[in-house]
């Protein structure tokens, strides 16, 4: 598959190229941005969980130091109309509210912006907003998905019939039957609490309204910059062609930073109507308001008595918190479709409901809801394990989709390209020395010392293309060569902070046979690069990569026919490498790149006669497997790749605290082609690290009134250096059919697993007193009442 | 309002500052320096790390009239014309960072315990790193930068690898 491109540079661990402004501080984020005139922004937010606005009184903000604008719902409707939503729920049969900037009329949770003040500096612009007076009528407000299901439950939204956002059943076959006739049944509720991504760079956003020439700037924390302008000419009734929108160095966003927030057409319409630029950063409150995931899942799974696994139901209740146009509201149809994952059950059903609640919204996040399915999907094979008595790790083997079955069409729809899961099995167990742990857990366990170690395997179905929807398979990039051979590469994919812009590169740079040093790569600027969707769902070195080789292809042909021409050889006998046009058979033969584009570009009617004088070309690259003609089950298949890796945690859980150690752990990991490994590994460990976050301290708390009260890293807690082991990775490569290089996505893949792999562990640790995991994050208390629970 | 003199990365200033404002904002906002970022403002993350009077101080969590006549270092008062700090180069080599938020406590950090203690033990590396937020890294090519920035320390005579 790789043998006919070129190797040079692609599966180098190139260091990363903005190394030197960020270990320095010269990049610059979004707050780093301060134009001339600058304004600061601050929100007025709900203060309660459900009820419809009386009143907003703005005179005691009107009238303090600093103040040039004070906006309300009532006034900001005036201006912008409702935010498109990133994916439509009615695309999907779900029901759709309008989602405003700021809210006129009916708050559904804390937080909802409902007015903004701009004012001359930071202090003065808070002040100001906290002089806001609104007024509620309450209404009564439902925080928890099951009990918003009941008939007499409070509605979110009044003119809807029910809280139910969106519901739907996957899968195929009979899978009652396969119960009715496996040996064992398993079955279990399993909770996944509400946790968030948290990046350390908050979201923000910089507006600059020219008046003058009608144009709006706007600088921001965002992965999807073509989407962000799209949004804000419907949602604020401007021509496209007058926004630029530029992403700025970003500080970590797993999700957070998707286009679809209310404060994007805020800030913008508040530089708009006070006509001077304004800044508006969020605080660590109000970005540790973003769910990130929070289901209850109940399952039901049947196997015969040596393992095999025959049949499962499993009926998923998502909260969703109240409604947002970002893209989080639909990552629980991942979490549904994802079943059964790697494993060969033909028999499966998932039925899923989506159901609002009077808390914030959630914002997509790392995973995009497939770590439930695996939190719940690897607690099930345990239990069939456990309760047969068998191996964890060979109850896996006997059921996952074997090395020769690909491309293979799970019961949800989705079509596996490649993998070799039993190998990923094998590789982990090797690393982490899988008979000396379970032999150190027997020594421990006579010392009365619970140690435990946990399986599980992942699944990631990455580089999405979603019909009807802004989250696209595909992406454009241009690559430009100048008369010097310095090469600018403007792409559609961003960077979040993981540093594709150093593996677009390499690519270019393998393709188009020049030094990576002469390469500049430019994201995330509307009036720059082509259109494109930005980053999500591991798709930027699939796509990203993919059409920045088209196009490098593309100058790199007419490089060679103009440098043959200056060699006097035939173009088919000339080659390009390593910064030079030569011929084949005679490497001394040869013309520097810069000499050949310098040829291209002023000598247009000698050197270049015949040839289009331009080195530049703009392509897209789709890659294969995607298929959105539903079948006869109405399943379509939205992913061209899927990466595999299996987990293996072990820990340590002190009975007497509840304090869970994640003492070691391993990884095996495959996503194709790797074209930079070491961003691959650092992509990995950091998704591991947050499922562990997410399976061990971080919850988002709210209290009885529906405010959060984890609103702080005091009390939202992060992993920290001492909390994680160094893990030991171990990579394996089934290149992807589908995709160019043989890639499939990085960066997701970890989330679940990790998550799945720790809960595992935990119950294997406690495996002598019989508990029972069955909700995340397993903190010291929760600990604690399982080996309660289990011992009474 | 009031006036005050600080000393970053070796140039003095006179700020006039309200006795609310906070020194991470001044460095950022009245100094000019935007290398030191804000993460949280409650201490926890580190973003906001300098060096104050030869101590790494979250600068989110310092009035800056309390700063008044100190000498501070910021992030881009790390490397010196001469290149990179070792610090520097063993987090680029080992690829300990990624968004590169967190690089001011990371860096500063390392560089204070490497002064102190040029051949640190493991847990005083972890012990180091563990007062500031990652998100992205995970923290094994963080632990792994500042090992590798102590080897260099103590082989002061070897020459820095080229970027």
């Amino acid at each position: 598959m790789t043998a006919s491109t070129p190797a040079a540079g692609i599966g180098a661990s190139t260091r990363r190229r903005d190394g030197a402004a960020l270990l320095t501080g010269r990049a610059r984020y979004v707050d780093d941005y301060r134009p001339h005139g600058l304004h600061y922004a601050a929100v007025v937010r709900s203060t309660v969980a459900h009820g419809r606005i009386r009143s907003v009184d703005v005179s005691g903000a009107e009238t303090a130091p600093g103040v040039v604008l004070v906006l309300t719902g009532e006034q900001a409707a005036r201006h912008a109309g409702p935010i498109p939503y990133f994916i439509s729920p009615a695309t999907r049969g779900g029901r759709e509210v309008d989602i405003r900037c700021l809210e006129p009329e009916l708050v559904t949770y804390v937080g909802q912006p409902v007015a903004a003040v701009v004012a001359r500096s930071r202090v003065e612009a808070q002040s100001a907003a906290a002089a806001v007076r609104v007024e509620y009528d309450s209404l009564p407000h439902v925080l928890d998905a099951d009990t918003a299901l009941l008939p007499d439950s409070p509605r979110v939204y009044p003119d809807w019939q029910d809280n139910v956002v969106f519901a739907k059943t996957y899968g195929a076959g009979d899978a009652e039957e396969a119960l009715h006739g496996a040996d064992v049944v398993v079955s279990g509720e399993f909770r996944i609490a509400r946790s968030t991504t948290a990046p350390v760079e908050p979201r923000g956003y910089v507006a600059s309204w020219d008046a003058t020439d009608e144009a709006l700037t706007v600088h921001g924390s965002c992965q999807n910059p073509h989407q962000l302008r799209y949004m804000l000419s419907a949602s604020l009734g401007l021509a496209e062609s007058a926004i630029r929108v530029v992403t700025a160095k970003i500080g970590g966003s797993f999700g957070l930073k998707m286009q679809g927030l209310p404060e994007e057409t805020l800030v913008c319409l508040l530089s708009m109507l006070s006509r001077r630029p304004v800044k508006w950063i969020e605080d660590r409150r109000e970005s540790l308001m973003s769910g990130a995931r929070e289901q209850i899942h109940r399952i039901r799974v049947g196997a015969k008595a040596d393992g095999t696994i025959t049949g499962l139901v499993n009926r998923i209740v998502a909260d969703a918190g109240a409604m947002t146009a970002q893209a989080g509201w639909a990552m629980c149809n991942m979490s549904a479709s994802t079943f059964p994952s790697g494993y060969r059950v033909p028999d499966c059903r998932v039925e899923l409901r989506l159901v609002a609640t009077n808390k914030p919204p959630l914002s997509a996040a790392r995973g995009f809801g497939k770590d439930a399915a695996h939190f719940v999907m690897e607690r099930a094979v345990d239990l069939v394990a456990r309760r047969l008595a068998l191996d964890p790790g060979e109850v896996r083997r006997r059921n996952f989709i074997r090395a020769g079955e690909f491309p293979y069409r799970t019961a949800t729809g989705l079509n596996i390209d490649s993998g070799d899961f039993a190998g990923l099995l094998d590789k982990a167990q090797a690393a982490i020395d899988y008979p000396a742990v379970r032999e150190l857990q027997r020594r421990r366990r006579e010392q009365g010392r619970p140690l435990g170690v946990g399986i599980a395997f992942e699944l990631t179905p990455e580089s999405s293309d979603s019909p009807g929807t802004f989250v696209s398979g595909f992406d454009t990039t241009t690559v430009r060569m100048s008369l010097t051979g310095r090469v600018t590469v403007l792409t559609g994919v961003t960077s979040p902070g993981g540093g594709n812009d150093t593996g677009i590169a390499q690519i270019v740079g393998a393709e188009l046979g020049v030094p990576v040093e002469w390469i500049d790569v430019v994201q995330g600027d509307t009036d720059r690069c082509p259109t494109g969707f930005g980053n999500f769902s591991g798709r930027s070195m699939v796509v990203g990569g993919g059409s920045a080789a088209l196009a490098a292809r593309d100058v790199r042909a007419t490089l060679r026919t103009v440098g043959a021409r200056l060699l006097e050889r035939d173009p088919e006998a000339c080659e390009v490498v390593d910064g030079t046009v030569r011929s084949v058979s005679e490497p001394d033969c040869a013309v520097p790149v810069p000499e050949v584009a310098h040829a291209v570009l002023t000598r247009a009617f000698a050197a270049a006669a015949e040839v289009e004088p331009v080195l530049e070309s703009t392509r897209a690259y789709k890659p294969g497997n995607i298929d959105h003609r539903p079948d006869e089950l109405g399943r379509i298949q939205p992913y061209p790749t899927y990466s595999s890796c299996l987990h293996i945690a072990v820990v340590e859980v002190d009975a007497e605290t509840g304090k869970v150690d994640v003492v070691d752990y391993a990884m095996a990991h495959d996503c194709g082609t790797m074209i930079n490994p070491d961003l691959v590994e650092g992509q990995a460990w950091g998704a591991i690290t947050m499922g562990i976050g997410s399976a061990l301290t971080e919850q988002l708390v709210f209290d009885a009134g529906g405010r959060l009260v984890s609103d702080r890293f005091k009390s939202y807690l992060l992993p920290r250096a001492g909390d994680v082991p160094e893990f030991r990775l171990e990579h394996q490569v089934t290149p992807s059919p589908f995709t160019m290089h043989g890639n499939k996505g990085a960066g997701e893949a970890g989330v679940g697993g990790a998550q799945a792999a720790v809960a595992n562990a935990v119950e294997d640790a406690l495996a002598p007193v019989g508990a029972c995991v069955r909700s995340l994050p397993l903190t010291p208390p929760v600990v604690l009442d399982l080996i309660e629970e289990a011992t009474r | 309002m009031q006036p005050i003199r600080l000393t970053v990365n070796g140039d003095k200033h006179e700020v006039t500052v309200d006795p609310r404002d906070l020194l991470v904002y001044v460095i950022r906002e009245r100094i000019g320096l935007t290398g030191t970022n804000v993460g949280c403002l409650t201490g926890d993350c580190g973003a906001c790390t300098v060096t104050l009077d030869g101590r790494t101080a979250k600068s989110c969590s310092v009035l800056a009239v309390t700063a008044d006549g100190s000498e501070i270092r910021t992030i881009e008062g790390l490397a010196s014309p001469a290149g990179l700090d070792p610090v520097q180069e063993a987090f680029w080599k080992e690829n300990g960072f990624q968004c590169g938020y967190c690089l001011p406590g990371m860096l500063l950090a390392t560089r204070e315990l490497l002064d102190e203690d040029p051949d640190p033990a493991e847990e005083d590396i972890t012990r180091t790193i563990d007062g500031n937020l990652c998100r992205c890294t995970g923290y094994t090519t963080i632990l792994r930068a500042v090992r590798t920035a102590a080897r260099r320390a103590q082989h002061r005579d070897e020459r820095p690898e080229r970027p």
